[in-house]
């Protein structure tokens, strides 16, 4: 069962139901897109893979290879190898990035992680980002712009390789340079042994990211699920097409 | 058992061959702590702290004579200068001078940096004339320190002489039960420069009064880096009051931390007294179990063109609590004048508290003036990041801490105290 597999899950925050029942698999090896309105609960679900104390789970389990890792601390999860790239990463001065990556590393790896090891590692996530040794020295994502804040996103993704990762809306408000980099960084990590669920708004990303399969959501559940063409259709049609089919079929 | 009074007084003078003027200065100082009630909560600037479990009234150490070799030294000294920035050191094991070594080239340079009964001998006028001009009568302890100090500090740079390396007190108490009274005098003369740190150490020990008191004096662009670094064992209830006189265009940059102890106070105050002079003041904090972190600092600008920036940090766990009271005091002539204070303390407990005021008083009407203060727990968002990439929540908050205490460190340019602050506040987070 090498999948990330979610089913029937239910979440509130502030006694406000957001998800309703999601039910999603992305198996080992795939990339896919998950599409949706503002609103519909994309991020919410991001966020709840990660384990963010906000959100109440109510119902449902989300079991990865297998397990269900509801009950384990985000960093428990992250440690199962779990990501989640931030729609809105977080600015911690006082951190730096190269000494947090390091800890990162050695904490999912479960071992002292010696510098030499270490460097030789970031070396390559930055060439593929095209992205300035100098930046590891910069406190995490403080006065980043949000095209930095997300390529530092895609630059612990590259050094912390996990199995599976989501990505939330990191193509949102990127330029289209900052996109392809972005992308770049995803498909360097694309293979067998990695899955990942690719939340966004627009289609845009997909040109760079090609989804093997799209969902989309829509009022806290999927509604949807097809293959790339889904997601054009969808840029063509708008969601409120999606919505009336959707209607019609109940 | 000994009593805190004139016999004593004499006994302590005495024995430390002082000369009659000193002894008088003594007495006087012993009038002021007679005087004196003990403060309470009902004192504007106690009104935080319960002083019912202090060791007050303690018998006074005094001295032994011990005199040790430098592979002799108390452990915790020997392993502090395995790594330390200072060049030359004063060792003190509760009033005892055990060890010094201080460069002969700086010597041979004119400075001195001795024991301040030494310097009593060799140098009388200078202490005389600023010994005391610091630190005497402010308060019940002021007074307590000023009438029965048992041993001190010396530093004298004269004239234009700049020490790059710093030099250094480490003062160990080894045994516990009785209190130890102590100052530094620092006297920089025009345009000198030096770096002087002094750290306090021990193991833990029962209910044990320290008192210290610092003096500088800073001559005309004179440039003093001054730390007092406080990491004392359980059991230690340390007041410390320190106060700079900063004369035309000097600059002071001085740092207060405390870590260790039951208790620790320090009262900080920066004399702006000549145009041109500029004081830093930076502090950093950390209290667990039921550690208590008192910082009264005062910013004194009484001439135009002065400049003062304050930063203190600290965090609080478990049951520790911490006050800041700061004030910035700006007389009539302080015109063209820029003071600055900041105080952000984290909390890392529901049951650890922060106290802070800062307070300003304005008498000139053209300056440049902030001040202010943030209390707040970790943030839950920077905590949810750090731990999504893997790292457990303890070394997450770890993390945020020194994260916290950052700006402060990075603000110390002497490497291996750095290091040493930075280890004990790791040390703290995990327990």
């Amino acid at each position: 069962m090498s999948q990330l597999e979610i089913r029937d899950l239910w979440a509130s925050i502030d006694g406000e139901t957001i998800l309703k029942g999601v039910n999603l698999v992305v198996p080992k090896g795939e990339v896919h897109a998950l599409m949706g309105p503002n609103g519909a609960g994309k991020s919410t679900l991001g966020k709840i893979l990660a384990g963010d104390p906000e959100y109440t789970v109510e119902r449902g389990e989300i079991l990865l290879d297998g397990e269900n890792i509801l009950e384990l601390s985000p960093d428990e999860r992250a440690r199962k190898g779990l990501f989640l790239a931030f729609q809105y990463p977080v600015e911690v001065p006082g951190v730096t990035i190269a000494n947090f990556l390091r800890l990162a590393l050695q904490a999912k790896l479960g071992r002292e992680v010696g510098v030499a090891e270490f460097w030789t590692k970031v070396k390559k996530a930055l060439e593929i980002l095209d992205w300035d040794e100098g930046y590891l020295s910069r406190y995490l994502n403080e006065g980043f712009s949000g095209g930095e804040k997300k390529r530092n996103e895609i630059l612990q993704l590259l050094v912390l390789e996990p199995t599976y990762a989501v990505l939330d809306e990191t193509d949102s408000g990127l330029d289209i340079d900052a996109l392809k980099v972005v992308a770049r960084g995803v498909n360097a990590m694309r293979g067998p042994n990695f899955g990942a669920l690719v939340i966004t708004h627009y289609q845009r990303i997909l040109n760079y990211i090609q989804p093997d399969k799209v969902h989309v959501m829509m009022d806290g559940r999927v509604v949807a699920t097809g293959g790339p063409e889904l997601a054009l259709e969808l840029e063509a049609k708008g969601y409120e097409w999606l919505r009336e089919k959707v209607k019609e079929g109940a | 058992m000994q009593v805190l009074d004139k016999t004593q007084v004499e006994a302590v003078s005495k024995a430390l061959g002082e000369p009659g003027w000193l002894l008088e200065k003594r007495l006087k100082a012993l009038e002021a702590f007679a005087r004196l009630p003990y403060p309470s909560k009902k004192d504007e600037n106690w009104r935080y702290t319960d002083l019912s479990e202090a060791p007050l009234e303690q018998e006074i150490e005094t001295p032994k004579g011990l005199r040790l070799s430098r592979d002799q030294l108390p452990e915790p000294v020997r392993r502090r200068l395995e790594r330390t920035d200072v060049s030359g050191f004063l060792v003190f094991v509760g009033p005892d001078l055990v060890y010094a070594e201080v460069p002969e080239e700086l010597r041979q340079k004119g400075l001195v940096f001795t024991s301040l009964a030494e310097a009593l001998k060799t140098h009388p006028e200078k202490v005389q004339s600023a010994l005391f001009q610091g630190v005497y009568t402010e308060d019940k302890f002021a007074a307590e320190n000023s009438a029965f100090f048992t041993h001190g500090a010396f530093l004298y740079v004269p004239a234009g002489l700049e020490v790059e390396k710093p030099l250094g007190v480490f003062k160990v108490l080894l045994e516990g039960g009785k209190a130890s009274a102590g100052r530094s005098l620092l006297f920089l003369e025009d345009n000198a420069k030096a770096a002087y740190i002094e750290e306090y150490l021990s193991l833990d020990l029962p209910p044990t009064l320290h008192l210290s008191a610092t003096e500088m004096v800073l001559r005309p662009g004179a440039r003093l880096r001054h730390a007092h670094v406080q990491t004392f064992g359980e059991g230690v209830w340390h007041f410390h009051r320190q106060r700079a006189l900063l004369e035309r265009d000097s600059g002071l940059n001085d740092l207060v931390v405390n870590l260790g102890g039951a208790y620790a106070r320090s009262e900080v105050a920066s004399e702006l007294l000549g145009p041109g002079s500029e004081s830093e003041m930076l502090g950093l904090y950390f209290g667990h179990g039921r550690q208590q972190f008192d910082h009264y600092t005062l910013q004194h600008h009484t001439e135009h063109h002065t400049r003062s920036d304050l930063l203190y940090k600290g965090a609080v766990k478990d049951e520790a609590r911490a006050v800041f009271s700061g004030l910035i005091k700006l007389e009539k002539g302080a015109q063209k004048t820029d003071a600055y204070q900041a105080n952000r303390n984290l909390l890392l407990s529901p049951t650890a508290r922060v106290d802070s005021i800062p307070q300003l008083e304005i008498g000139a009407n053209d300056v440049r003036c902030t001040h202010g203060s943030t209390t707040a727990p970790v943030d839950e968002m920077q905590l949810f990041y750090l731990q999504s990439r893997g790292l457990p929540r303890g070394l997450a908050q770890e993390l945020l801490v020194k994260a916290h205490l950052a700006d402060v460190l990075s603000r110390i340019p002497l490497k291996a105290l750095r290091a040493h602050i930075e280890a004990i506040i790791e040390e703290k987070v995990r327990i």
